[in-house]
């Protein structure tokens, strides 16, 4: 192997420079002080975790973990989301306080790659998890707060789709002849191959009923404007009074313009139970964000209560946002080794002013010129100042 | 409307999807100049066409710089990108196949299989249970069996005549390959009026 040039990497690892660092710490505090007005607290959990726990749960593949050993032999990995281990938190210990749980997050998570550039392996993660509480409504607000908290960040042109297991579900069963179709079906879904999908329903040989229902049922399905529109491919169930409700609540908070339903959103992971969304916005060729309700995580911990939330991507949020003015103005200070204290005094005033002051000596600079350059303004100390 | 940039394979698909563009009725000008130019505009129907190599469509529709793309099924299953196929086009159709010198068995021990689509093929080998060893090549790949570098090499096959013409047999038919449709994730949400509308027409014609 060569050796490693001093400069470089592992694949996916990024550096944070000042300019991106302050993007990423505003959306912090536009988000924290959003989540916490809503009612959400943040918890911090740890960046390693056993990979017979919180790995094996983790809906990211095997592939992506980052995996290392302790000390006892034990197999760990690198986070590679927030909701597993929140949820292993809040089984174990938080629950026993508070029902229903509301808790955010902001923390970086690990995916690794091996592919190719474009995709970082260490990116921040904004999100909130309800716990215990299996209504609606709790699902109604993970999507008015998702919907609200983008609109924060001053981002106008976004989407959110929605779909859920349980209606997908009863269409493929319904219209197949046995479990193995229609989970042939779903897993075509997850990759978006439509074209696959009316491939395999011609292969089934289906009676033409069901498979003219299932292909325009595809057809139609990422189209759909208003629940009624899918009634008259799926037969009365919970499932699809849920997503009824779920879109009157958002109608009520004024929200349907951000909203569109798609009944084949499908996930690979079996613990999404029930509904789930993904969030786009213009400026990102990548998904910003998603969420759903994932009863069944909490299950494999343990645990009967309900739970619903969603995640977005702050790399991709970086991408997405509108483009702001730096506020700070930015002031050099300038002295000669004589003038140190008044150069203090000088400096201190105008931070009082709100300024961000860089006191630097002459004697200290090599090019001067070049230096003064990246200020807004550049005060010299001399003599005469001192009043 | 939407401005709407679709990357095209550079060529042959290129023409023959640009025409079906024109037949299910885009304004489009009848003669583009292909000389050497990466990008053009059709300001009257919002839409920029970038010419791309073929393998690379699936790229730039990935990371959304294209909202779509015409893609070969091929490439599609070779890269396992995250795009949104979205129609077959039935248009360059042919198949993988595996090939090799006639009546030759596989090595028994380290069986070599020579590709430019080292994925494909170790995925079909290892669905019927065949340990093999990838040679990835990228062009030429009937030499590989000729000159004794592998025992099959797996390749793309329209009319089967570079295999006869090189005195190779096809062994096995693995799929089917055609150009399809694809769109970014994204851009299949935010353009979405758009993209159905395109996908309708398009749909109508080729069926």
């Amino acid at each position: 192997m060569s050796s490693l040039k001093m400069f470089e990497k592992p694949l996916g690892m990024r550096d944070t420079f000042p300019v991106i660092y302050e993007k990423i710490e505003t959306v912090r505090q536009t988000g924290r002080e959003f989540l916490r007005a809503r009612g959400y607290d943040f918890i911090e959990t740890p960046s390693l975790e056993y990979f017979d726990t919180v790995g094996k749960a983790s809906a990211i593949s095997d592939a992506s973990l980052f995996k290392l050993v302790d000390s006892q032999g034990n197999t760990l990995v690198l986070r590679p989301d927030m909701t597993t281990p929140i949820a292993r938190v809040a089984t174990s210990k938080l629950l026993k306080e508070k029902i229903p749980l509301r808790l955010a997050y902001f923390a970086n998570v690990f995916r690794a790659q091996q592919t190719e550039g474009g995709r970082p392996a260490e990116f921040g993660q904004m999100g909130i998890e309800i716990i215990g509480d299996s209504t609606v409504f709790a699902d109604a607000e993970v999507i008015i707060t998702a919907i609200r908290l983008i609109q924060a960040f001053g981002i106008e042109s976004f989407k959110i789709t929605i779909g859920h297991a349980g209606v997908l579900n009863c269409i493929l069963k319904d219209y197949t002849e046995s479990d193995e179709q229609a989970s042939t079906l779903r897993k075509l879904l997850v990759d978006r191959n439509y074209v696959g999908f009316e491939e395999a329903v011609e292969t089934f040989h289906l009676p033409k009923t069901k498979s003219d229902a299932l292909l325009q049922f595809i057809n139609e399905a990422t189209t759909f404007a208003s629940i009624e529109e899918i009634e008259k491919y799926v037969r009365k169930n919970d499932a699809l009074e849920y997503m009824q409700q779920l879109v009157e609540l958002i109608n009520a908070a004024d929200l349907s313009e951000y909203v569109a339903l798609d009944f084949t959103l499908s996930s690979h992971m079996n613990y999404y139970t029930g509904m789930l969304f993904e969030v786009f916005a213009d400026g990102s060729g990548f998904e910003l964000g998603n969420g759903g309700r994932y009863d069944g995580l909490l299950h494999h911990f343990g645990s009967e209560v309900g739970a619903t939330g969603f995640g977005i991507r702050v790399d991709r949020l970086l991408e997405v946002l509108p483009s702001q003015e730096a506020e700070d103005v930015t002031v050099a200070v300038i002295f000669n080794d004589l003038e140190y204290m008044k150069a203090l005094q000088v400096a201190n005033r105008l931070r009082e002013e709100g300024k961000r002051v860089t006191l630097q000596s002459k004697k200290g600079l090599i090019n001067e010129e070049a230096f003064t350059k990246q200020f807004d303004q550049v005060v010299y100390v001399s003599q005469e100042d001192l009043a | 409307m939407d401005e709407l940039t679709i990357a095209m394979p550079k060529g042959r698909i290129f023409e023959e999807a640009y025409q079906m563009l024109i037949d299910v009725g885009f304004n489009l000008p009848e003669e583009v100049e292909m000389s050497r130019k990466l990008m053009i505009e059709i300001p009257e129907e919002k839409i920029r066409f970038i010419l791309a190599k073929p393998t690379d469509v699936p790229v730039y529709v990935e990371h959304g710089v294209a909202d779509i793309g015409i893609a070969g099924k091929d490439t599609l299953l070779e890269q396992k990108r995250n795009v949104h196929e979205l129609l077959d086009l039935k248009i360059s159709q042919c198949y993988i196949a595996s090939a090799g010198l006639p009546n030759t068995k596989m090595n028994e021990i380290a069986p070599r299989i020579a590709t430019k689509y080292p994925n494909i093929a170790m995925n079909y080998y290892k669905e019927i249970g065949e340990q093999v060893e990838i040679i990835e090549l990228n062009g030429s790949i009937e030499l590989a069996p000729m000159i004794g570098l592998a025992d099959r090499i797996v390749d793309i096959v329209s009319t089967g005549r570079t295999l006869k013409e090189n005195g190779l047999v096809e062994y096995e038919h693995i799929t089917d390959v055609s150009s399809r449709l694809i769109a970014n994730p994204v851009s299949y949400r935010m353009k979405s009026a758009r993209i159905q509308e395109l996908v309708t027409r398009l749909k109508k014609f080729v069926n």
